[in-house]
């Protein structure tokens, strides 16, 4: 059935007859009686007359039909309606400006609520979504840095049998390259076991999940895309299933295309293809034969119940491997969504506030307006009231009314809201879920849809309940009067006051984004960023031939310095440094370490970077004391370190840091692609103190570090740091002809892991430093917005009121009155209820303050306050003045003619 | 000329009832219907009829259907539904009950109580 049939059956219920109908049956009904009249002797046109004088007119049969059936609401609503349209249409200034302030309360509301659903309530499209959990080890040192373990296959399967547990998912990333093509290309992989499909619940765009027969004969070749490869790979082939991938020079076939909401996993990094776990028994190029788990908890079992069921299982992996776990730690069931709840939680939090301040300054702009206008509607109200209209049936209409402004604006404000919800994702990307998906759907509709409603009744309340307790005829005559000065009582002087003191939060808060954002961007790094740019490379590790070559560490060594020297032969670079994961500002691997000859109860920790020489010149990171380790040493890996000041002043306060020795036990290689040096975990000496670079995020101190050659421990991917003389990415491409020159297969990567992109770029995607700007600029669009609907409140009642009191100013004027005390008549009541606003809202601000500061870790200086309420008072002031000025205007002759 | 009488509220959907379920009628007819019965002492308020009527209709009581009159006119013409006669029959149970017991009581005399 259409909708168009649907639509007319339900009609047909509500009202059965149709218009025709019911007039045709009185019809004949009149034509009968008349026909009566005529043989009882009234003459025609009398029988005529006297019929519908008894009946009625045929037109006004269908009013009582409706009646009669229960449809008088409707009907009476629906005039409401129109009337209001109409009334729209007749003050288009008035209604733009209303729709327009509340399409943006509505639009940036329903925007951010369709976030928060996006982003908290349903950010992953998985089956049963919030009973996947992580587990993780929680040590008791560091609690606030959960592990995540790898498991044997054995041990995949005792945690995938456990009582509490309904399914298990089984990962394990890999880099990976395609090949067969022109140029290799980088891609990320992931192993998945094959309960993938069932597991997941996510049907797949095209073909089919990893499936569990895809588990025989060791596993078949076969691989599952994610949507955003299949788009950048294949242009989004809608053919694709079937043909062949060749990864690492071995054949695939292409199985599925996954849809554009899935993109697992977030945490580990999100996999371009998805290939069966059996697979990694009989391959080269994994790191780890192991799987991270993801595990599924049956429902109705509780996170405590679980964990305590899992822990002696896991207890029990770590008699097995005490090497892989700290002495005291126990186990943590982390939803998969705990990642993001806390930071993006609160960012969402202060958000939605702005937003609803907004929304309220908003609607209390529309009350004003109403009430400004209400004044004009008076004698229109008064009549309306004259001739029998309840209080009732008036505040109704005016409601209706204030309804359908709302409507329209939120009618925008969804179509505005569709864009504004992408805005944070744009701005502060890695703060969300990569598989939240912005969507205007039925939920953020219907949550729209009753904002709108509950706006209009909201703000059209008041003046409703205002306008309608008029006293008829007084109303009538003062219109006539006009000299009689408006009632004295002005809902709108609280209203404004209430607006202004909401504005002046949001624009202390805009402030203090601002300026904790330029605080952070004036923070000394301790590096030099400028015109630095990392380039990274993975080495090729998936052909047993080629690998070879490059296996050993001195192989492997020179390989890396073939390719630095040929880098730093290109024109216009000046530096180039070696360092493994070592990208400020957030650098290096947090390790245990002990200096000889001391013995501490609890065990030091520092950040260990491995990097070459030329690091620190290529950073412009200042040796404060001794020196840098030369080429031999570097070539060689052992015994000697660099510590930074943090260090220094941590752990070696008692005596000379130069010549300490300390040792680093976790310098070993982590699995089958490292190799270290001879001596790695043997003492080294310090030779030499670094200033602090940032390298704990930008926003936390500095935290002890130790620099050691990186040839020490080597993984199968490095970074250069290239120092350039201006813009280093108009160089990319001269580096990457350096590089190809000395291995021509060999690529730069791309990925988020390894990528290449300039320290600038680095900074940019630091946590702090993309939530800190996603804050400054969604506030300082938000207290634009208020500003600009509080200026447009103060503005439209003053020009009404000014309007209204023409001949009032006439006679004033007349009779003698300086234009200064005219001026100040017109805009008086405006200008004190923005003064006492503005005070409110210091008192509330102050004691807002350390709620805010707290929420958005920054500190809420008074300073910010005061600048924005002196920016308040003084565009007020302007928006009162300049329509009072018509007050000063009106010729005193031409006022008392409205008489 | 007998003196008209007024209705109570209400009644006057039943007195419609119980003019169709006599026969099937137009509109009119059952106005013409009630005031003959009643001997043209009832003066029906043409508002309120047809309001009555959509209201029975609406409720299922009566059904109206179109057909021909006896000179050849469309008109519709109502007849009464299952739910209407057993509507009928109970609101005349009720009248009749409360007539003779309100009737029982205004009749009383000092002697009999």
């Amino acid at each position: 059935m259409s909708l168009l049939a649907a639509i007319r059956k339900l009609w047909h219920s509500v009202a059965p007859r149709t218009h025709s109908d019911v007039e045709e049956e009185f019809r004949t009904t009149l034509d009968a009686y008349q026909e009566d009249l005529i043989r009882q002797g009234f003459p025609e046109d009398e029988a005529r007359r006297k019929a519908r004088i008894d009946l009625g007119r045929p037109t006004a049969q269908n009013e009582i039909y409706r009646d009669a059936i229960g449809l008088r609401l409707f009907d009476e609503l629906g005039g409401d309606i129109r009337y209001g349209l109409r009334a729209l249409r007749r003050n288009p200034g008035f209604a733009a400006v209303a729709v327009v302030s509340l399409a943006l309360g509505i639009g940036a509301t329903t925007a951010m609520f369709s976030l928060i659903y996006a982003v908290l309530l349903h950010p992953f499209p998985y089956a049963g979504a919030d009973r996947i959990m992580n587990p993780v080890i929680i040590e008791e040192q560091h609690p606030d840095q959960p592990i995540w373990f790898p498991l044997s296959k054995p041990q995949f399967d005792d945690l995938r049998l456990a009582d509490s547990v309904d399914s298990a998912l089984g990962f394990n990333n890999a880099q990976m390259e395609i090949t067969g093509g022109a140029l290799p290309e980088d891609i990320s992989g992931i192993y998945l076991t094959e309960n993938a499909g069932s597991f997941f619940g996510v049907r797949p765009l095209l073909g089919r999940n990893i499936e569990p027969y895809d588990a025989e004969n060791g596993g078949h070749s076969v691989v599952v895309l994610n949507y955003r490869f299949w788009q950048r790979h294949f242009s989004g082939d809608p053919y694709i299933i079937g043909q062949t991938l060749e990864i690492n020079h071995a054949s695939y076939t292409i199985i599925g295309v996954m849809p554009s909401s899935f993109a697992f996993n977030d945490s580990t990094g999100v996999g371009d293809v998805y290939l069966p776990g059996s697979l990694m028994q009989g391959l080269f190029n994994v790191p780890y034969l192991a799987y991270f788990p993801w595990i599924k908890l049956r429902p109705n079992v509780t996170l405590a119940a679980a964990s305590a069921a899992l822990e002696p299982i896991v207890r029990q992996f770590a008699k097995e491997h005490p090497e892989r776990f700290a002495d005291h730690w126990h186990l943590a069931l982390q939803p998969i969504i705990v990642p993001y709840q806390q930071e993006t939680g609160r960012t969402l939090t202060l958000l939605l506030a702005g937003v609803v301040l907004l929304l309220i300054i908003g609607c209390a702009n529309c009350s004003i307006l109403l009430l400004a206008r209400g004044r004009a509607r008076q004698h229109e109200l008064a009549i309306r009231s004259a001739i029998g209209a309840s209080r009732w049936r008036i505040v109704r209409q005016l409601l209706v009314e204030a309804v359908v402004i709302s409507c329209t604006g939120a009618v925008l404000g969804v179509a505005v809201s569709y864009w504004l919800a992408k805005l944070p994702l744009l701005l502060s990307p890695d703060s969300f879920p990569a598989e939240s998906v912005i969507r205007i759907n039925a939920p953020v509709l219907a949550f729209s849809v009753a904002l709108a409603l509950l706006c209009g009744m909201l703000f059209g309340l008041v003046p409703a309940l205002r306008l309608s307790r008029a006293d008829s005829a007084g109303m009538a005559l003062g219109r006539q009067i006009g000299v009689v000065s408006a009632p004295a009582k002005h809902r709108w002087s609280v209203l404004i006051a209430a607006q202004v003191a909401l504005t002046l939060l949001l624009m202390a808060t805009a402030g203090t984004a601002i300026r904790s954002f330029l605080q952070l961007m004036q923070m000394p790094l301790g590096y030099d960023p400028a015109n630095v740019m990392k380039v990274g490379i993975m080495l090729h590790a998936h052909e047993q031939g080629e690998w070879s070559r490059i296996q050993s560490r001195e192989a492997r060594t020179a390989y890396i310095e073939q390719i630095r020297e040929k880098i730093a032969s290109v024109p216009g670079v000046s530096t180039v440094a070696v360092g493994t994961d070592t990208t400020p500002p957030d650098t290096g691997d947090q390790s245990v370490f002990n200096i000889d000859g001391t013995r501490d109860r609890e065990q030091p920790q520092a950040r260990v970077m491995r990097v070459d020489q030329r690091y620190f010149a290529a950073l412009r990171i200042p040796v404060l004391e001794g020196r840098v380790w030369n080429t031999d040493e570097d070539a060689r890996g052992d015994f000697v370190a660099v510590v930074n000041h943090a260090f220094a002043t941590r752990y070696c306060s008692s005596s000379d840091t130069l010549g300490l020795q300390l040792r680093i036990p976790g310098l070993t290689p982590r699995n089958r692609y490292q190799v270290a040096s001879p001596q790695s975990t043997a003492p080294r000496q310090i030779i030499g103190v670094v200033g602090d670079a940032r390298n704990d995020g930008l926003d936390r101190p500095v935290v002890p570090a130790i620099y050691v050659p990186y040839t020490a421990v080597m993984p199968n991917y490095v970074q250069f740091f290239v120092r350039t003389q201006g813009d280093t990415l108009a160089y990319l491409h001269s580096i990457r002809a350096a590089i190809a020159s000395v291995a021509s297969d060999q690529q730069i990567s791309n990925g988020s892991f390894n990528g290449t992109f300039t320290l600038n770029e680095a900074l940019k995607q630091d946590d702090q430093y993309s939530r800190q700007r996603l804050f400054s600029i969604l506030f300082g669009i938000f207290s634009a917005m208020a500003l600009a609907l509080a200026l447009v409140g103060i503005f439209s009642v003053v020009a009404y009121s000014v309007a209204q009191r023409t001949t009032e100013f006439g006679v004033r004027l007349a009779l003698g009155a300086p234009r200064a005390h005219v001026l100040w008549i017109a805009a008086r009541i405006a200008f004190v209820s923005t003064a006492v606003g503005i005070v409110i809202g210091l008192a509330f601000d102050s004691f807002l303050g350390a709620v805010l500061a707290h929420w958005m870790q920054s500190a809420f200086a008074a300073g910010n306050l005061f600048t924005a309420a002196a920016l308040l008072a003084l565009s007020a002031l302007l928006a009162c003045l300049l329509p009072a000025r018509h007050a000063i205007a009106v010729a005193p002759a031409e006022a008392l003619r409205h008489e | 000329m007998t003196k008209p009488v007024e209705l109570p509220q209400g009644t006057l959907e039943m007195l419609i009832l119980k003019a169709v379920s006599l026969g099937l009628l137009h509109g009119y007819g059952i106005l013409l219907r009630i005031q003959q019965i009643s001997g043209e002492r009832l003066e029906i308020l043409q508002g309120s009829f047809y309001s009555a009527i959509y209201r029975l209709e609406r409720r299922g009581w009566i059904k109206g259907e179109w057909g021909e009159s006896v000179n050849n006119r469309r008109a519709r013409f109502y007849s009464l539904t299952a739910a209407g006669t057993r509507h009928l029959k109970a609101e005349t149970a009720k009248w009749i009950d409360m007539a003779t017991v309100v009737a029982g009581i205004l009749d009383t005399k000092v002697e009999e109580i």
